[in-house]
């Protein structure tokens, strides 16, 4: 008689060095890997629920709170949604504005997730504060690539986390001329660091376990210029459509692992982010970025999600780049004024851009200038269920290796994906 | 603590943004501090952490938002000599308290019927469950908070609360006043100071992200006055105030007597 064995899941309860707090859990028969999940455990916050009855200025200075890494995303995108909601437009020098504050999220999101979450891992440590004196430079370039990033912010933002200088209508403040001149001279003194760390980042290895076809989501730029804002989703199936109708081919649902909603694009799971970016909008990328994606296009693949964290290091690159000319393009117009009025009407808006971690999306209701409806979907949130299927695919080669180093490559799968779990589960609406 | 001996520190997290923990790793001074720290639990940037074991100093950012955060608490105060209750969620509930909702009509709007394994609470500041040894203020905490906290336990001292409102700082760089030149209903006269009056300085009136100031000096009722005859309601005045002080009991009952007056 043969008796079945019994097999422990393998569980990481705490995945470490992504933001906020889940765990992954995989569960092993005899016949091989049973079930993978990721069990998000960060508390729910009702974000939407708590903000409909409330003032529209004042729920616009909550969404921010939904995540710090990506804090100037949900402001600046929360602040779109309700524009077009009450029918105003910016000026061109003010969403400029607005993009490079955006830009400066995207500068210190990718080098704080680069540097000192992904690159320990390929280097044997726990994480970087203990790679301190054994790796000098790229911890150095860590910081000055994060500290430009947060600068950025700081100036037009008014701090590098929860920008309250954002708000309808354009800016509370703007700085001098002479300080935005300085903002561009410091990203062009950056230029060198990004490209080594574009460098630096090619030449890590992109597991072939987790090889296959993906469908990356992205949200089309405006403008055909690669960027942040949009007006439309594209998806890598050649399908495009209105942000407004995300609800057409898109589906949440709640799977009982989990205080963060799944989701699936027709029907199946889908991936955001910087490779899908670069997968679905690399035509519309330009300067040096356009060089080194030419150069590099068999490592920014659409087959792996680990060719995400070379795609990060492009968009350093990219957006640092990017900025300058947004800067000259406001310089252009100064003297700018910061802000317009906006007369608060009754109405809907959606807004989609781009987060550091991928698709974020905005639908904000307005009834008696108070927020009559909130859908918030973060870019997390969209990848779950890709993400698990990673894993599942990265389990299924190791689950019989040695558990410590399953655990490790189930982790760096999750961590190349840059989670935001603090999003996930602000949480979204039925 | 000796002036040699390596610190044990711990920051955990609970429900929120992950923004004070950013912002603490965020600061280039970290890195000089790391000779007198040793790091045992810091899962944001350490693989290499354990939530249970003993710690001189606790870090905790988050509201307690479920039964695992209940326990989490529980373990870090057996476990840490001092714990430090970092940033607007653990100390006083976060922007995820600001609704009078109950529990499972939020559910329901989110999740329908669907369940979950894990077991959500309201947001509750840390506080309410276990003693807390100190407060950083700030939704984030200024990066000179840390500093100051734990530069000043490092060296054997305590650090003192700030017991003065925004207003001080923004009086004393002469800023525009947000609510009396603008008529913007700014919280910086009951709102505790720390940020140098950041957001009046852009010409934005505060919303209170470093909660009301301590010792019951809070005058929300004089406060409500003002707003009061810019013409908002009632309502409006504790919602606003309400946006990072949910938990605060005094606000209802000192803002009631500034429309009862009027009512007689």
């Amino acid at each position: 008689m043969s008796m079945k064995n019994l097999y422990l899941p393998i569980t990481v309860d705490h995945i470490a060095r992504v933001e906020g707090k889940g765990g992954v859990e995989i569960a092993v028969d005899d016949e091989g890997v049973k079930e993978v999940r990721l069990n998000i455990i960060e508390g729910p916050r009702f974000f939407e629920a708590i903000t409909v009855g409330k003032k529209l200025d004042e729920a616009l200075a909550v969404y921010p709170r939904i995540c710090s890494f990506c804090s100037a995303a949900h402001k600046l995108t929360a602040v779109e949604a309700a524009e077009n909601a009450v029918g105003f437009t910016p000026r061109e020098e003010i969403q400029a504005l607005r993009d490079v504050l955006y830009i400066g999220d995207m500068l210190e999101s990718h080098a704080l997730h680069l540097y000192l979450l992904v690159l320990p891992d390929y280097l044997g440590y726990s994480g970087p504060l203990h790679m301190v004196d054994e790796y000098k430079k790229e911890i150095g370039i860590a910081l000055e690539l994060k500290n430009l990033g947060s600068w950025v912010m700081e100036v037009l933002g008014s701090r590098a986390i929860h920008q309250e200088n954002a708000v309808l209508g354009g800016f509370g403040r703007l700085p001098d001329k002479s300080i935005l001149e300085t903002m561009k001279r410091r990203l062009k003194g950056a230029l060198p660091k990004v490209e080594y760390t574009f460098e630096l980042f090619a030449k890590l290895e992109q597991y072939g376990e987790v090889e296959g076809p993906i469908t990356h989501l992205a949200v089309k730029p405006r403008g055909d210029v690669y960027g942040i804002y949009g007006d439309y989703l594209k998806a890598s199936d050649g399908n495009e459509f209105l942000s407004e109708d995300y609800r057409e081919h898109i589906k949440e649902f709640v799977v009982e692992h989990s205080f963060a909603k799944h989701s699936h694009y027709h029907g199946k799971p889908f991936m955001v982010g910087a490779i899908s970016r670069v997968v679905n909008n690399a035509e519309t990328l330009y300067g040096r970025a356009k060089e080194l994606y030419e150069g590099h296009k068999e490592l920014l693949k659409a087959t792996n999600p680990f060719a995400n964290n070379l795609a990060q290091a492009l968009e350093l690159v990219y957006f640092t780049e990017r900025a300058i000319d947004l800067i000259d393009k406001a310089l252009a117009k100064w003297p700018v004024k910061p802000r317009d009025g906006v007369k608060i009407r009754d109405g809907f808006g959606v807004s989609t851009t781009e987060a550091p971690r991928g698709v974020l999306v905005y639908a904000l209701g307005v009834r008696d200038g108070k927020v009559s409806y909130a859908d918030i979907i973060t870019p997390t949130a969209f990848n779950l269920a890709m993400m698990e299927e990673h894993v599942r695919m990265m389990a299924e080669k190791h689950y019989s290796d040695d558990p410590e180093r399953l655990k490790l490559l189930a982790e760096m799968v999750v961590r190349a994906y840059d989670p935001c779990i603090s999003c996930s589960v602000h949480v979204a609406r039925l | 603590m000796g002036q040699n001996k390596r610190i044990k520190v711990g920051f955990y997290a609970l429900t929120s943004c992950y923004g004070c923990q950013l912002q603490f790793a965020m600061m280039d001074e970290l890195l000089n501090a790391l000779g007198r720290l040793e790091v045992k639990c810091w899962y944001m940037l350490d693989r290499n952490s354990v939530e249970d074991e003993p710690v001189d100093i606790a870090l905790i950012e988050g509201s307690v938002s479920t039964e695992e955060g209940v326990e989490l608490v529980k373990k870090i105060r057996k476990n840490a000599k001092i714990v430090v209750a970092v940033g607007a969620c653990a100390v006083q509930g976060g922007v995820q308290s600001w609704t009078d909702k109950p529990l499972d009509e939020l559910w329901k709007t989110v999740y329908g019927d669907a369940k979950v394994k894990f077991q959500p609470k309201m947001a509750e500041p840390v506080s309410k469950y276990i003693k807390v040894d100190y407060n950083i203020y700030g939704c984030p905490p200024e990066k000179r908070d840390f500093i100051y906290a734990l530069g000043t336990l490092l060296i054997g001292s305590w650090p003192e609360d700030i017991d003065y409102p925004v207003c001080v700082e923004c009086r004393l760089r002469g800023y525009p006043c947000v609510l009396i030149e603008k008529s913007e209903p700014c919280l910086g006269p009951l709102t505790r100071a720390g940020c140098d009056a950041r957001c009046p300085a852009h010409g934005i009136p505060c919303i209170g992200c470093r909660g009301a100031i301590g010792y019951d000096v809070a005058w929300f009722d004089s406060l409500a006055r003002v707003f009061k005859e810019r013409g908002l309601t009632r309502e409006e005045i504790i919602e606003r105030m309400k946006i990072f002080n949910a938990h605060n009991p005094k606000i209802e009952g000192m803002v009631d007597k500034i429309f009862e007056v009027v009512k007689e």
